[in-house]
């Protein structure tokens, strides 16, 4: 049988993909050079969905980075959903977790395919309005921020504490082996700091939500949730690459049951859905099946959505975008809402970022994590600066290198030095030198600019009726950049006595206009 | 509760006022180690190569403390991720020749180490070090990240500020410990030099050090204390410090001293900055503790 070589080819592909991508993770990580030579973010350059968000957003559409994902598109137009197949991780990682958990066999109706195209429109129309909540759906966003915030995160708190053990044991042999591998193992294949983040168990939650969605049907967020399978089955619908025999053969019928994608049915092969698994060129017992490329035929069926459905979509879209803007704005209702070095202003952000993770996975401070509700309800898993977790590295340009979708713009370092994230302020009230005091300055000690940004005044100072003379911190606005060193490194348990604020942060848009009715 | 009648109270209260107020009478500032004058060994050149040879060559030889099959820690300061120029690190021409003295007087080991202030990898990579130690080519010496595993709570004997903190091991475990700090400005210790470089081989918040900063670092010097200090005094940092940034903040020197005792090695650095070192609060607290000898009157210029 000849067949199921096309099957081999196609696992063979969705493992190198899959592996491809892990390996530009794991190389998505400070290691000695300034300019990461194969960030992640390369994979986005490929999604279509992406290139859509970009499409949709406000500021030009950056064909620079993304005539990769306009390639996809045109290939899709020839022969199909061939990405959702053959390179797409988190279909690679379904088929693969799928065969190990077990899949379910329950028949959906076929109406249910029809939901992903109206996620798409209802997306699309909401991003149109300025609300771009295409990132949360988008699977290689999902793939890589569940990746990033919580299987990698998880692999290195195991591994760490596989070699802790080993070092507290102490075993004869075993130990100082464990002991020379891991410099090797922590620089090559882990992350040098373990990393940290708020929201890895909801993470994997949603990660575990879209596997488990196997125990109902094979491929089910691909058949009937994806927006990205929606966007390419929109393209493949009249793709050249056309499978023979069209239809279910009278005399068998075993595609009805066995196709992954239901995408051959009584009333022919829908190009739309199928994922170009080729298995059906192995289990057809006749060895009928063959794709081919061919002009495009007419009476082949289409995505035969429902026109009220696809109405539906649109205005419940259009409606939520007005609705999420109303809201007021963040920077005075979330003072702390500090955004990565580059990032566009807060608006455009929103609908640029595509919530993928990898600033948050390759900041070298371990400062940047996912909102949940702190950047308002469109802003989940969008990256927050948490300066009293980790602080931005003055050296350091690696978020704006990675982002894929040009939310956080790639800065030189010059000009990153420069840009104003935002500002620190003293609570006197519990730092030492003014609330006990006592000498302290840790702050001005780790402020990296070249002239100080914190710098300190000696004052005499009455401390239970004793004159002290003591160096007492201020910040000059002028030089402050908002880092944020001086929180994470403040000596203080719990919260810090001196904190980055967002005021004064170079990325905001001043129109001079007022901000409400009393300004 | 044991009976203090009124004339025993009177006559200690006063003999511990003049002990604490007239320091010539500071029994404890007059420490035995100092009977014999301690050597120190200031070299000016700009090869830096040549200087720290020579430096070390005026004490007698890296071999007066290396002894051949010995594990050498050299504790450089790597603190802060910048570039060589701002002498916010110590040189890693200095770091590397010193590395080579410890090989040719035969050490089993060389081992490197700082717990940085900004990121490790960045520090390491950015002072210079990484590319020197690299250069040597040699398995025996080794630029290690700080393993967070390895530090141990310690019982400090006699500390005033710590009554115990963590030391990373390797350093307690050395057979020789050489201190190279690059001399440097900073606001809340006035100069940090070598006794505060010994902050890069703690554990713990260190931030909390700063409340106290002068005894905390006699009593973690009084743990670990460097059997050889050598300051980088090449270039200096005089203001901005302990990170700069700034060449406007550099001085030029091109100077090295070296001396087995710390606290003069530190007390002559600060001399370099225009300071007397009864200035620098961690110096006097350095030697009221023993460490070593602040008054240069008393060193051995060699």
């Amino acid at each position: 049988m000849t067949a199921p070589r096309w099957t081999y080819a196609r696992r063979a592909s969705q493992v190198v993909c899959l592996l491809g991508f892990l390996w530009l993770f794991v190389q998505t990580e400070y290691r000695g050079v300034d300019d990461l030579p194969y960030p992640v973010g390369l994979l986005f350059r490929l999604d279509p969905l992406a290139a859509l968000a970009d499409a949709l957003a406000s500021g030009p559409f950056g064909w620079g980075l993304l005539w990769p994902a306009l390639l996809v598109l045109l290939l899709t137009a020839v022969f199909g959903r061939f990405f959702c197949g053959w390179v797409c991780p988190l279909g690679a990682t379904l088929d693969g977790l799928g065969r190990l958990l077990g899949r379910g066999r329950r028949a959906f109706s076929p109406g249910w395919r029809r939901v992903k195209y109206y996620l798409l429109f209802a997306l699309s129309a909401a991003a149109l309005g300025g609300v771009q909540l295409l990132g949360l759906f988008d699977p290689l966003a999902i793939f890589l921020r569940s990746l990033a915030l919580s299987l990698y995160p998880a692999y290195n708190f195991g591994v760490n504490r596989a070699f802790d053990v080993l070092y507290a044991v102490d075993l004869p042999v075993i130990t100082p082996a464990a002991q020379s591998l891991f410099p090797w193992w922590r620089d090559h294949l882990m992350a040098f700091h373990q990393p940290v983040f708020a929201l890895s168990l909801f993470t994997l939650l949603v990660f575990l939500g879209v596997v488990l969605l196997e125990k109902l049907e094979h491929r089910f967020w691909c058949k009937h949730l994806c927006p990205l399978g929606a966007l390419l089955g929109l393209c493949a619908r009249h793709a050249l690459l056309q499978r023979t025999p069209k239809t279910l053969c009278a005399d068998c019928q075993k595609c009805d049951a066995l196709c992954r994608s239901g995408a051959v049915r009584a009333d022919g092969h829908r190009r739309s859905e199928c994922l170009l698994c080729m298995d059906c060129t192995g289990f057809c017992p006749e060895e009928r099946v063959v794709f081919r490329l061919r002009p495009p035929q007419r009476g082949a069926p289409g995505i035969d959505l429902e026109r009220r459905g696809v109405v539906t979509a649109l205005a419940c879209g259009a409606l939520a975008a007005p609705v999420v803007r109303i809201a007021p704005a963040q920077e005075r209702t979330n003072p702390y809402l500090i955004r990565p070095p580059g990032a566009v202003a807060e608006a455009e952000f929103l609908e640029r970022c595509v919530r993928c993770g990898e600033c948050m996975k390759v900041c070298i401070g371990g400062a940047l994590h996912p909102a949940f509700l702190e950047a308002g309800p469109v802003g989940l898993w969008t990256p927050l600066l948490v300066a009293r977790v980790g602080y931005c590295e003055y050296n350091c340009t690696l978020c704006g290198q990675v982002c894929p979708t040009g939310a956080i713009k790639r800065l030189a370092l010059e000009p990153k030095r420069r840009t104003v994230i935002g500002r620190a302020v003293f609570d006197k009230d519990r730092c030492l030198p003014f609330a006990k005091g006592v000498e302290c300055l840790v702050c001005e000690e780790h402020c990296p600019t070249g002239e100080k940004a914190i710098v300190f005044e000696e004052k005499d100072v009455i401390v239970d009726g004793v004159t002290r003379r003591l160096k007492l911190p201020k910040v000059v606005d002028r030089l402050c950049i908002g880092c944020g060193i001086c929180e994470t490194k403040c000596p203080l348990e719990g919260a810090s006595a001196i904190r980055v604020i967002s005021e004064g942060e170079s990325r905001r848009e001043r129109t001079g206009l007022p901000a409400g009715p009393y300004g | 509760m044991p009976a203090v009648d009124r004339r025993t109270f009177v006559r200690t209260a006063l003999a511990a006022a003049a002990l604490g107020s007239v320091p010539v009478l500071d029994l404890l500032a007059v420490p035995a180690r100092a009977a014999e004058a301690p050597p120190l060994a200031v070299r000016k050149g700009s090869d830096i190569a040549k200087l720290v040879r020579d430096t070390l060559a005026a004490l007698g030889g890296m071999g007066r403390f290396v002894k051949p099959g010995s594990v050498v820690v050299v504790k450089p300061n790597i603190g802060w991720d910048r570039t060589v120029e701002l002498a916010a690190n110590t040189h890693p021409e200095v770091v590397r020749t010193l590395a080579e003295l410890c090989l040719e007087a035969g050490a089993k080991q060389v081992r490197l180490f700082d717990r940085t202030c900004n990121d490790p990898r960045r520090c390491y990579t950015q002072s210079g070090i990484a590319a020197a130690i690299d250069s040597l080519r040699s398995e025996r010496v080794t630029l290690e990240h700080m393993d967070p595993r390895a530090y141990r709570e310690v019982t400090i004997a006699g500390g005033k500020a710590l009554p115990t903190w963590e030391f990373y091991r390797p350093a307690l475990e050395a057979d020789v410990f050489i201190n190279v700090p690059v001399a440097k400005h900073h606001s809340i210790s006035r100069l940090t030099v070598g006794m505060k470089n010994l902050m890069g081989v703690i554990g713990g918040s260190r931030g909390k050090l700063h409340t106290d900063i002068a005894e905390s670092l006699a009593d973690i010097n009084s743990v670990l204390p460097s059997d050889l200090t050598v300051v980088d005094a090449t270039r200096i940092l005089v203001a901005n410090g302990p990170q700069g940034g700034r060449l406007e903040d550099v001085r030029r020197l091109d100077t090295l001293i070296a001396s087995p005792d710390i606290v003069a090695a530190d007390a002559y650095a600060a001399t370099l900055f225009g300071l007397k070192p009864e200035e620098v609060p961690s110096i006097v607290a350095g030697a009221r503790r023993g460490l070593g000898v602040m008054d240069l009157n008393r060193i051995r210029l060699v």
